[in-house]
């Protein structure tokens, strides 16, 4: 969003807080009829992302200044995007665009981002991932017997949070490749951050720099296909990279890549999994996926106050987002019974941890996904699945404090499972989940 | 900001988390869309901002809100509540205020089923209490603002019509027991709620005291009068079945369309038929919804974008538009509605565009259902806002739709409304009865100065008008300045409406920005 849309768009805010429910029409009960964890949890106006806009109008007219408390509002919202889903039911205003710009706005002050996020920038700058962790320990999940193929077009980008702390993810994911015979690579030494998480407090500076590495590299290596397990690094590549850069190569999601080698045969489902599963839309898999369509036409004055687009200006809903992939792969998993939490899909409800939230306002992060889990219990679910490492994260996080019967996995894993591997594999592959 | 020792006493009440003075959400809580030209008519800056409240407190229970009431009493603070805080009623008058924002008190506290009521906190939205209430195949009243707008607000302090009034009523008549605390912090418990032995929600006048004239005012006290914590409010049969499935993503959702809902769109022509058609209709009482709109508000309510208006052509010539909306749980019901319908079409001589020039989208009739069509007003200039508000006959909201017709061309022209050929209006009736409400919606662009202080001067002219040709009242007649010119022609009413405000608020506390202050020149 350019400046001057920027200045238009936060005046046009008309404060009916449909951005803090999911879509009217969509609303089945009392208790899950919120969409937005910042209003949940902080109560004010201003944590939703209609009170985003007001802050940004009041921040350009002067009223407010660069402080502490305006930061803290601004970055206690996990960027998930329900609020934009819900306004541009109908409306074509752009809270998250605005939200994300006034954060740019805060950086460029000094004021943003929140203390701990500028540590993990700091870490990303240093050692290439937000964990402060070894570089050279990137690689360390990989088993031994993962078959990798240097020559391979297809390249697997595992990311940081896959890569160091949800390795089962990184496991699973790599032996259904070779399951089904997919050649691919990991980029090793060369991988590194994708940015996401400093794309999202504001920081676009930095983030541009790690964009243009990252695509230099992919690029020098004539990759056609780039697949993530993580939704985060798969948004960051499909959305917001084109928006500096354009690319040539394909971007997929693991879940996209499983559900069609299962449709064409490539991957057998054959072992009976008897459990009740309900699916986590992770909100860079989901409604955030959705790329922006180029336009270029014309705003056309039709009569005084009123212009059209022609041709109609694509408007981002969530509509494009991956919903139908992992639903059909839980679907296919023998003896697996699937049930759906209320809200789903462009509407899902967020894990609580996206955007520089779990490591500023870990507080909020977690009252996030106990509401998140709560939800799962009410679907009569005995596992939580979702198709994101950071999600995975926060609803185990979640369900250890709730205390809650719920079992969470990757689905990844429960396709292993189906697949039968050999119980050792899968040992190794759901360590850390088990 | 409040001073420190006052401060430290309201967070004794609600806790330290739940009240914040701070430069930047007091800001915030000074914004509401439509203020900017609110302002304009008092003859301030536009802009979309309100005095800055001191401090915006969240209660959560009745004696919390009793408390801060006690505590605005002692330092002469006034205290403005809000439910959702939709639009411009929601802004304090001056800067000795604090917002109470009712947004913890979200209980629905009962669904009596067999009596038919439920009792809501203030911020239950119609959205949520209705996805409830279909558990049981029971309907509620919501406003034409939408589903996202406070149950409560709406029947307490800010009374009117929905889409499906013709069944669901005039929200301030739907009031039953209601739990109120004054501005004094007494709380008082109206109708049956009131009763010393077995009190009970189910009646809002007698047995136990009624005031409910007194709490409605006009169309609502606005934070003018106490603030409601609780009311129970009347449950309507669900219209059709309560299966509810919604498929796809948005926003135009594919919607398993009940079996027994049918609507009908035609062009009465002229206001003469229009307004014998309307009550022929309402007489037979089978309309879920019943409304008149302006041809370019029945394209919009079939939109969901601005580009996608301007396909709905089939509607644009028409110079009367009724829209109807039957809808009936049984298959013998549907067709006895039908055949009145269609008996009706005959001897009105009317024909339905749906089904022969135009197929709606499924997801109408889930709007229709869950009250979601006002919000279309907004896809054309971005902020809509209503004048007139007539609550009367259907010949004299049809006169004040006539006469208002040139006032807005003559805005229009100037190019600082939106063109709707002056004809915008929307009409329903109550209860299928022969008292309708009529309101002129009007598109301005919030974000244009010129056409914010048109919007101003026109709403203006347009309430001097209903005064000068016998229009009635319209709704927007608030505050000091308007009553202090409406009460001398209508036998002033502005001097009891004062002397209640005395009464009941003799520190003049409760913030009377939008009602009537107690002493001249408070406000
Ligand atoms: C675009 C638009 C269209 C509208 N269309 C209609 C319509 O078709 N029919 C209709 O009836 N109304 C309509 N309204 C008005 C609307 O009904 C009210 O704004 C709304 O229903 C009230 O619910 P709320 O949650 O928004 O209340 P709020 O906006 O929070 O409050 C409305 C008023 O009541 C006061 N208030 C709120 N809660 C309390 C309380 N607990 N105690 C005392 N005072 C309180 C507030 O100070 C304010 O003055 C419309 C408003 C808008 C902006
Ligand atoms: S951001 Fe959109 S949905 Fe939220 S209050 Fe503003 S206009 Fe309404
Ligand atoms: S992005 Fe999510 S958390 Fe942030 S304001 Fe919007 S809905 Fe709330």
């Amino acid at each position: 969003m350019d400046e001057e849309e920027y200045q238009k768009m936060i005046k046009r805010c008309v404060r009916c807080s449909v951005c803090k429910w999911i879509p009217q029409v969509q609303i089945k009960s009392q208790k899950y009829a919120s969409g937005c964890p910042a209003i949940d949890i902080y109560n004010y106006h201003p944590y939703s992302g209609g009170g985003k806009i007001i802050l940004a109008l009041a921040y350009e007219m002067g009223r407010i200044k660069p402080s502490e408390e305006l930061r803290d509002i601004v970055y206690k919202c996990t960027v998930c995007g329900n609020c934009a889903v819900a306004c541009k039911y109908m409306s074509t205003l752009e809270p998250i665009e605005i939200m994300m710009k006034l954060r740019e706005k805060l950086v460029d002050t000094g004021c943003g981002p929140m203390p701990q996020q500028k540590t993990y920038i700091e870490a990303v700058k240093k050692v290439n991932n937000p964990y402060n962790e070894p570089h050279e320990k990137r690689m360390d999940w990989i088993p031994d017997d993962i078959h990798l193929d240097p020559k391979a077009k297809v390249l697997y980008y595992v990311g940081c949070t896959s890569s160091y702390r949800r390795k089962e993810m990184a496991i699973a994911a790599a032996r259904i490749m070779n399951e089904a015979g997919i050649s691919f690579n990991v980029l090793q030494e060369d991988e590194f951050c994708c940015g996401s998480p400093i794309l999202r407090t504001g920081d676009s500076n930095t983030f541009e720099e790690i964009l243009n590495k990252n695509l230099d590299i992919i690029e020098s290596k004539g990759i056609e296909t780039v697949v993530f397990s993580c939704a985060g690094c798969y948004d960051t590549f499909k959305v917001d990279y084109p928006l500096s850069r354009k690319y040539d190569f394909k971007v997929k999601h693991t879940v996209e890549l499983f559900d069609e080698l299962i449709e064409s045969g490539q991957l057998k489902l054959t072992n009976n999994v008897p459990i009740t599963v309900t699916y986590h839309d992770p909100c860079h898999l989901g409604r955030n996926a959705e790329r922006y369509e180029d336009w270029d036409g014309d705003v056309v004055p039709l009569m005084p106050l009123i212009s059209i687009n022609i041709p109609p200006k694509p408007k981002r809903t969530g509509s494009k987002g991956i919903y139908d992939a992992p639903r059909n792969i839980l679907k296919k998993i023998p003896g697996l019974k699937f049930v759906e939490m209320e809200r789903i899909q462009e509407y899902a409800y967020c894990c609580g941890a996206g955007a520089g939230v779990k490591s500023a306002f870990p507080e909020m992060a977690i009252k996030t996904a106990k509401i998140r889990i709560e939800e799962a219990e009410d679907s009569g679910a005995d596992i939580l699945v979702s198709a994101c490492p950071f999600c995975s994260t926060n609803l185990q996080d979640g369900i250890m404090d709730k205390n809650s019967k719920l079992k969470y996995f990757d689905i990844s894993e429960l396709i292993l499972m189906a697949l039968g591997l050999e119980p050792e594999k899968l040992k190794q592959a759901t360590a850390e989940v088990a | 900001m409040l001073e420190k020792e006052i401060l430290k006493e309201f967070q004794d009440i609600v806790g330290v988390e739940n009240i914040d003075d701070g430069e930047v959400m007091t800001n915030a809580y000074a914004y509401n869309w439509c203020i900017e030209f609110v302002n304009y008519m008092e003859d301030k800056e536009p802009i979309p901002f309100s005095p800055i409240p001191k401090a915006v407190i969240l209660p959560s229970s009745t004696e919390e809100v009793q408390k801060v009431v006690q505590l605005c009493n002692k330092y002469r603070i006034k205290f403005k509540a809000q439910s959702t805080g939709l639009g411009p009623w929601n802004q304090p008058s001056t800067d000795n205020s604090v917002i109470l924002d009712l947004r913890r008190m979200n209980k629905i506290v009962k669904i009596d089923v067999k009596n038919l009521y439920a009792v809501v906190e203030p911020y239950v939205s119609g959205a949520q209490l209705q996805a409830e209430t279909m558990k049981y195949g029971l309907n509620i009243h919501m406003p034409g603002a939408g589903p996202m707008a406070s149950t409560l607000a709406s029947h307490t302090s800010m009374a009117g019509p929905g889409f499906t009034s013709p069944q669901t009523g005039y929200s301030a008549r739907n009031v039953l027991g209601t739990e109120w605390v004054l501005p004094t912090g007494e709380i008082l418990r109206l109708g049956s709620f009131g009763l010393k032995n077995e009190p009970d929600w189910y009646s809002g006048d007698g047995p136990g005291p009624s005031l409910r004239g007194i709490m409605r005012g006009w169309v609502g006290t606005k934070s003018g009068l106490g603030v409601f914590t609780r009311v129970a409010t009347k449950l309507f049969p669900y219209p059709c079945g309560t299966e509810y499935v919604l498929k796809g993503h948005s926003p135009i959702y594919d919607f398993k369309i009940p079996d027994f809902i049918r609507a009908y769109v035609v062009d009465c022509k002229n206001f003469k038929h229009l307004e014998k058609s309307f009550i022929r209709i309402e007489e037979e009482e089978i309309a879920l919804i019943c409304s008149h709109m302006s041809s370019y508000a029945v394209m919009a309510i079939f939109s969901y974008t601005l580009e996608s208006l301007m396909d709905k052509i089939a509607f644009g010539s028409m110079k009367s538009p009724l829209v109807i909306v039957i809808a009936a749980r049984t298959k013998r019901e549907f067709d006895y509605k039908q055949k009145v319908m269609d008996y009706l079409m005959k001897e009105l001589n009317l024909i339905n565009i749906i089904g022969t020039k135009y197929e709606p989208e499924s997801l109408f009739y889930a709007e229709c259902l869950r009250t979601n069509l006002g919000y279309h007003g907004f896809i054309a200039t971005g902020g809509f806002q209503s004048a007139k508000g007539q609550c009367d006959s259907a010949a004299l909201c049809l006169r004040a739709e006539m006469k208002n017709k040139p006032l807005k061309q003559k805005y229009i022209e100037k190019g600082v409304i939106a063109n709707d050929f002056g004809e915008g209006a929307w009409m329903t009736s109550y209860e299928s009865g022969h008292f309708f409400h009529m309101e002129a919606p009007t598109f301005f662009d919030q974000t244009n100065v010129e056409s914010v202080k048109g919007m101003g001067e026109y709403m203006e002219e347009s309430n001097q008008m209903d005064l000068l040709k016998h229009l009635g009242v319209p709704f927007f007649i608030e505050g000091d300045h308007l009553h202090n010119h409406w009460g001398p022609h209508l036998m002033n009413y502005h001097n009891w409406l004062r002397k209640i405000k005395k009464i009941f608020d003799p520190n003049g506390v409760s913030d009377s920005g939008f009602y009537i202050s107690g002493n001249e020149g408070d406000v």
